[in-house]
């Protein structure tokens, strides 16, 4: 049951921008993309692991399937959901349907939301990754917090928690801010927070065992339909001229190159 | 009303009228240092709502209720971490659409059209979103509007005290660098063995009047170099007529800061080194044996040798 001290940390089962192909026309081949745990959100669980001590409570890891078909994609956030699993999350509530796919930000917040109403979870502390490697708007959290009312403090690339407050490092452009703020909260971190360690053999096998629990958005109230649309993604055309100086020598080889950045007006001998 | 911008500078508030003006009249709400240039601000010919905070949560209460009161059609600005921070809550509480990092933005009908990098930087995107919606641009593509005159300036206060309080705040580290204005990036990476390494590339640097870029383990997890001198999707995006790459294996995010350099030369002694795909031109070498090369050829045909 949930009760006082519980964590909520959002865990997406992003596009892994490593697997981009391209269909004849230039486009990005979404379906042939495969999923994975977007990078920040392991700093997240990695983060909510290390605070579950301190708040005496339950991880609880929540992923809202945003890209589809559901069918197609069972394998993948099942990967996804048992790494979180491993690391730290101890049950995990997704939300898969087909319905709100592909997902956007307006939905995601929505959805997340419901789902911890529907399961009666009231966080003292709610984690999010910046951003997700995918999207990379880093709206999220900041969209939970203002529907739920609760503090939020972003970016953070340093954290504690005790006596009822997180103080963060709020990682700026150009400054480092120090912020304090009552729980519960809502707080996104940086990649700088820690080092996610991967999970023993141990905690692989013992996540195989953790409660899943699936629902679909009509299981739930008030999740909204996506609003943006995606009309075209078009892989990006990198023309660069990719020669490999050769030469008998370094001295040769070092000649050549300068000779090439003379040519292309970029250095001035 | 049709566009409320958020702005916590002079240069983003004309970076976002210039961006926004074609949908119509926009005002600005100026914050955190942008309070301080809200007359600055007034003179490119808009009213100005000035609120003296940098608090994200005091910014946010002030957006809600200018977003209230006025209507707009769309919520803009550059993207900002505050920025970012700020309207991801207005998204939340309306359920409204928002972008960041946006370019070529359009309105048409009711709805709005942009375009954004997407993938790490592998794809560009082309989305639609309904009005009302939050945009924000990417920075430094727009050219800041002209200034008319003309503008007000109107003082906002929000009542309460916020929950989250800013108990402290200290300057980054800086490396004395401005690697966006840069001309000549010359960019270290993990191939340096040692911090003293790193004299190398500085000798390279000061022979070319270029400054100092490094990889993300480099600032972020090593503290070599500070955080000014980062290249990629979490550090600096850079445009540099030259990037010199060394002993830079060539990651996504790193790869996501540099596409907008006109030439890109890689060193790296690893030939399937991702940099090299990159790159214009490459060289497969130890740097620690070709760059006292390229240092000597380089003094000798500059005369200095």
């Amino acid at each position: 049951m949930a009760g006082m001290g519980d964590i909520v940390v959002l865990v997406k089962a992003a596009l892994n921008p490593e697997t981009v192909r391209a269909k004849p026309d230039g486009s990005v081949d979404v379906d042939a993309m495969s999923l994975k745990i977007s990078d920040i959100d392991r700093n997240a669980v990695e983060e909510a692991s290390k605070l579950k001590k301190a708040l005496g409570g339950k991880v609880y890891g929540v992923t809202i399937l945003t890209w589809g078909p559901v069918s197609k994609r069972t394998k993948d956030l099942k990967m996804v959901v048992q790494e979180a699993l491993a690391k730290g999350v101890d049950e995990a509530i997704i939300v898969a349907d087909d319905s709100i796919i592909p997902g956007d930000p307006v939905t995601t917040a929505s959805a997340i939301v419901a789902a911890l109403k529907k399961e009666g979870i009231t966080p003292d502390l709610i984690l999010a990754g910046e951003a997700t490697v995918d999207g990379f708007t880093g709206q999220v959290a900041g969209r939970v917090a203002a529907k739920l009312g609760l503090p939020y403090v972003s970016f953070a690339r340093k954290l504690e928690v005790a006596d009822g407050k997180v103080v963060a490092e709020r990682d700026l452009e150009d400054h480092i801010e120090k912020v304090e703020a009552p729980l519960p909260a809502v707080v996104s971190v940086t990649r700088e927070i820690n080092q996610p360690r991967p999970p023993t053999l141990l905690q692989i096998r013992r996540a195989a065992k953790k409660p899943q629990r699936t629902y679909k958005a009509s299981d739930l109230d008030g999740v909204v339909q996506p609003k943006r649309k995606i009309e075209e993604l078009k892989i990006v055309t990198v023309k660069r001229k990719q020669v490999i100086i050769e030469g008998d020598t370094l001295e040769e080889v070092a000649d050549k190159l300068i000779d090439y950045l003379v040519k292309e007006g970029v250095l001035q001998i | 009303m049709s566009v409320l911008v958020l702005a916590s500078s002079e240069r983003d508030a004309g970076e976002a009228i210039a961006a926004f003006s074609p949908v119509g009249e926009v005002v600005v709400l100026a914050y955190g240092a942008g309070a301080g240039e809200a007359s600055a601000i007034a003179e490119y010919g808009v009213k100005v709502y000035r609120l003296d905070s940098i608090n994200p949560e005091e910014v946010y209460a002030a957006v809600k209720k200018l977003y209230d009161e006025l209507k707009p059609r769309i919520v803009g600005g550059v993207s900002t971490k505050n920025n970012k921070d700020i309207l991801s809550r207005l998204a939340g509480l309306y359920d409204l659409p928002m972008t960041t990092e946006a370019v070529d933005v359009k309105v048409e009908g009711d709805s709005v059209v942009y375009k954004r990098g997407a993938l790490s930087a592998r794809a560009v995107a082309t989305e639609r979103a309904p009005l009302p919606a939050i945009v924000l641009l990417a920075p430094r593509k727009f050219k800041p509007a002209e200034k008319k005159g003309g503008g007000s300036v109107e003082e906002v206060k929000v009542e309460g005290a916020p929950r989250v309080k800013i108990v402290e705040t200290a300057e980054k580290a800086k490396g004395g660098v401005n690697l966006e204005e840069a001309e000549i990036i010359v960019s270290v990476g993990r191939g340096f063995k040692k911090k003293e390494d790193l004299k190398l590339a500085f000798e390279l640097a000061e022979l070319l009047g270029a400054q100092i870029g490094c990889s993300r383990p480099i600032a972020a997890d090593l503290k070599w170099l500070s955080e000014d001198h980062w290249v990629g999707l979490s550090g600096k995006k850079v445009a540099p007529k030259l990037y010199i790459a060394i002993g830079i294996s060539g990651a996504p995010q790193h790869i996501a800061g540099i596409l907008d350099s006109k030439i890109i030369v890689a060193i790296n002694k690893d030939k399937s080194a991702q940099i090299f795909k990159h790159a214009d031109y490459g060289v497969v070498a130890d740097l620690y044996q070709f760059l006292p090369v390229l240092i000597k050829k380089l003094k000798e045909r500059m005369g200095k040798a």
